[in-house]
């Protein structure tokens, strides 16, 4: 986002000179100071605003501790240096649902891929009919807030209301063994539309003469999916991925709304979960603390899943 | 590949961003005046105009008369969801950032909490509240004082008396007696298990159900010296009452279905579960959920633990609390008083919300004398009447009871599937309190 100022003027020179390309931006003076500041500015003073200062405000709330005289005595907060790192560390209960999210993670965002992936290149094959249609019916479910698809699929697992009794009372889903995967279905259900989009709008910008290329050396619509189209719909690959990996460590509203039809899920199930309860007791300065960790977890995972992913990439 | 990694750098520092600002809710030190340095009482001499925050459904009727009877003091009235559902942390949050409302709606078991927070006023200071203690029922004005001589945290506004709601249909058919001992309760239970149904569901989120229960034995889960908490949850009563729902659970008499859920609802409205102990305010959650079942439904006094008692426990009830940070503490006290003790208030309320009123001249209401066609014409109001003049006034609350109460139905939960007891959870739940209060450096006797 910030992160060049050119960002228009690099994507036409790669674009001139080819795909994959790097160009060197070339340092120039800046013609027009005042227009840059009244364009970046309204941006730049919200960014500020409502993501610097508050990333700022929780990191010191987190190294706050309160103190306090007898029972109802006055608190006042003082700086306690690392205390609710301590906490945060010594919290059984958050770690167990960092290990929950990650099972979960390891299962459940490469199926959503995969499908995402099949059902991107399926409307993408020129042997399938109703394209529009299927487009949208897939996309549907994003439309969809979370909660309510997890009312929705709350009601469907049921042993007692569900339209599919005779399997939901035999099996019961929401049990401790299998709610995880219940919930996991409901996330894949939403999300597999939004990230077969992402992947089918980086198909679509791959161009023609590639196919007819493969078509000349004989090679057959399977062939091309497996040889050109996938190598070429890595980077929407890796993005996805990342955003889904992201969202698995920030589990908050399915689980949370589960928590009304399952009694497998607790207070504490997902890392989210137990911030949510820690800022209701309310203990601001912990779920502070919570909330750093968690947030230095996703980095530390999504960025070695891409430095993983490059490496790799630099040597196919 | 370069693009893509930008635009996945931006993606994380934006979502890393938002988990943050999720939690960034707090600012620096608590704030407002007030605390125990004594605010004073005055009338402020001018045009007063007060907020109110509550989610008693139709309390807007009542503000209206009020504020067609007092022009110089107006209040405004906003309305959200029920305190553990979300109103509470909104409070929380208007505290930290010195914006409460003047008054707000705040249940007994959550008044040490905001107390603990340094975010009530003491209405002590107000001597026409002082002087109202005699209009209230005693221990619901205990609720209210937190152990104290002369403070007093907030104005009862309602009770939940507890009784035993049962099918005089189907206990009739079956030609069981109405259990007066929790022992004869468990002995029906096992002759109704045996036509097929479960003679109550044993509820894993209602801890206050539970700890109704508990106050009925004579149990404490709190106690507070003014220097440091005992936390109690595993105390004899207590444990004596986990042991006999234990013993239901784990012989199939009770069922578990998820509290205030349609499939709830469904087993009550089919007559599945046959009993519900529960408060006076009970009364319109069946009528809600299980309108098939109206007129046959009967209101008998709770089952003892020891023949011949008179005793019970309450669950729910709340108050009208004045936040730190008023400046109209006299005229916000005035409100709080007529609206919890003026007989127009009170039948308002009565009849928007079913509002059981803690007064005990409210209890005389006439809407409350009056037979309810639900139960088969029974003036069931006569029954709780008698409930709430058994009620221990003692019974303490803890300064983080969200999180007790999260923390002890994660356990529930776990007993009402087998995996663990009720027990268990109670010890897990006397463990992670204490771990709680400590962290917040609340003081915690050994």
């Amino acid at each position: 986002m910030t992160a060049s100022a050119t960002p228009a003027t690099a994507a036409r020179l790669a674009a001139e000179e080819g795909r994959g390309r790097r160009t060197p931006t070339r340092r120039r003076r800046v013609q027009h100071p005042w227009a840059i500041v009244a364009f970046v500015g309204p941006f730049a003073a919200m960014f500020v605003l409502f993501y610097l200062i508050p990333i700022g405000v929780a990191v010191w709330q987190s190294l706050l501790v309160v103190e306090r005289e007898g029972t109802y005595g006055t608190a006042t907060e003082v700086f306690g240096g690392l205390r609710q790192y301590e906490l945060v560390f010594q919290n059984e209960a958050f770690w167990t649902s960092v290990g929950r999210v990650l099972l979960f993670g390891i299962v459940q965002v490469p199926v959503m891929l995969a499908l995402a992936l099949l059902f991107a290149l399926l409307l993408d094959s020129p042997l399938i009919r109703g394209k529009k249609f299927f487009r949208l019916a897939f996309f549907a479910p994003y439309a969809v807030p979370g909660v309510i698809a997890a009312i929705m699929w709350g009601f469907l697992y049921s042993p007692n209301l569900s339209p599919f009794q005779a399997l939901t009372s035999q099996v019961n889903l929401l049990s401790a063994d299998f709610v995880l995967w219940a919930i996991a279905n409901v996330v894949t259900w939403v999300f597999v539309g939004y990230n077969m989009l992402i992947i089918y709008s980086t198909l679509l910008a791959i161009p023609q003469e590639i196919y007819e290329a493969a078509r000349i050396d004989g090679a057959g619509q399977a062939r091309i999916a497996w040889s050109i189209k996938i190598p070429l719909v890595r980077p929407a690959l890796v993005l996805t991925a990342v955003l889904s990996i992201i969202g698995t460590l920030q589990l908050l509203a399915e689980p949370q709304t589960f928590r009304s039809f399952s009694s497998a899920v607790t207070s504490t199930y997902t890392p989210n979960m137990t911030i949510y309860a820690t800022s209701s007791i309310p203990n601001v300065s912990l779920a502070a603390a919570f909330s750093v960790v968690l947030a230095l977890a996703t980095f530390i995972l999504s960025f070695t899943f891409l430095r993983l992913t490059r490496r790799k990439g630099a040597d196919a | 590949m370069r693009h893509t990694k930008r635009a996945v750098t931006a993606a994380l520092l934006t979502s890393a961003a938002l988990a943050l600002t999720g939690c960034a809710a707090g600012g620096a030190s608590s704030g407002g005046g007030g605390g125990d340095a004594a605010a004073s009482c005055e009338p402020a001499g001018e045009d007063v105009t007060l907020t109110f925050t509550s989610w008693i459904p139709g309390i807007e009727d009542a503000v209206a008369i009020w504020n067609e009877e007092n022009p110089d003091i107006q209040v405004e009235v906003q309305t959200g969801p029920s305190g553990n559902a979300g109103t509470y942390q909104n409070f929380f949050n208007q505290l930290e950032a010195g914006n409460a409302p003047d008054l707000g709606q705040i249940e007994y078991d959550a008044l040490p909490n905001f107390r603990v927070q340094d975010g009530l006023v003491n209405l002590g200071a107000c001597e026409d509240v002082l002087a109202a203690e005699d209009q209230f029922l005693d221990w619901t004005w205990g609720q209210v004082t937190l152990g104290t001589e002369d403070e007093v945290y907030g104005i009862p506004q309602d009770q939940g008396p507890m009784a035993l709601f049962y099918r005089s249909d189907l206990f009739e058919q079956a030609g069981i007696e109405v259990p007066t001992t929790w022992e004869e309760y468990r002995e029906a239970a096992v002759t109704i298990r045996e036509q097929g149904g479960y003679i109550t569901n044993f509820s894993q989120t209602d801890i206050n159900q539970f700890a109704g229960f508990v106050w009925q034995a004579g149990g404490q889960w709190f106690a507070n010296d003014g220097d440091a908490w005992t936390v109690e949850l595993t105390s004899d009563e207590s444990m004596t009452v986990a042991e006999y729902w234990q013993d239901l659970i784990e012989n199939d008499l009770v069922s578990t279905y998820p509290a205030w859920t349609d499939e709830w609802n469904n087993a009550y409205n089919s007559g599945e579960v046959w009993t519900w102990n529960s408060a006076v305010w009970g009364a319109n959650s069946i009528l809600s959920g299980a309108p098939d079942t109206a007129g046959n439904w009967s209101v008998a006094l709770a089952p003892q633990w020891n023949e011949g008692d008179a005793v019970a426990g309450n669950w729910g009830g709340s108050s009208i609390a004045v936040f730190n940070g008023t400046d109209h503490l006299y005229e916000a006290a005035k409100f709080a008083l007529w609206l919890n003790t003026s007989e127009e208030a009170l039948t308002s309320l009565n009849e928007t919300a079913q509002i059981y009123p803690a007064t005990e001249a409210g209890l005389d209401l006439p809407v409350l004398k009056e037979g309810v066609e639900f139960y088969g014409g029974q003036p069931i109001y006569d029954v709780f009447a008698e409930a709430a003049a058994q009620v221990s006034p003692d019974f303490v609350w803890g300064p983080t009871m969200t999180q007790t109460y999260a923390d002890v139905s994660d356990g529930f939960k776990a007993a009402a599937s087998g995996s663990s007891t009720l027990m268990e959870a109670l010890e897990k739940g006397q463990e992670s309190t204490i771990k709680a209060l400590e962290a917040q450096s609340i003081p915690v006797a050994e």
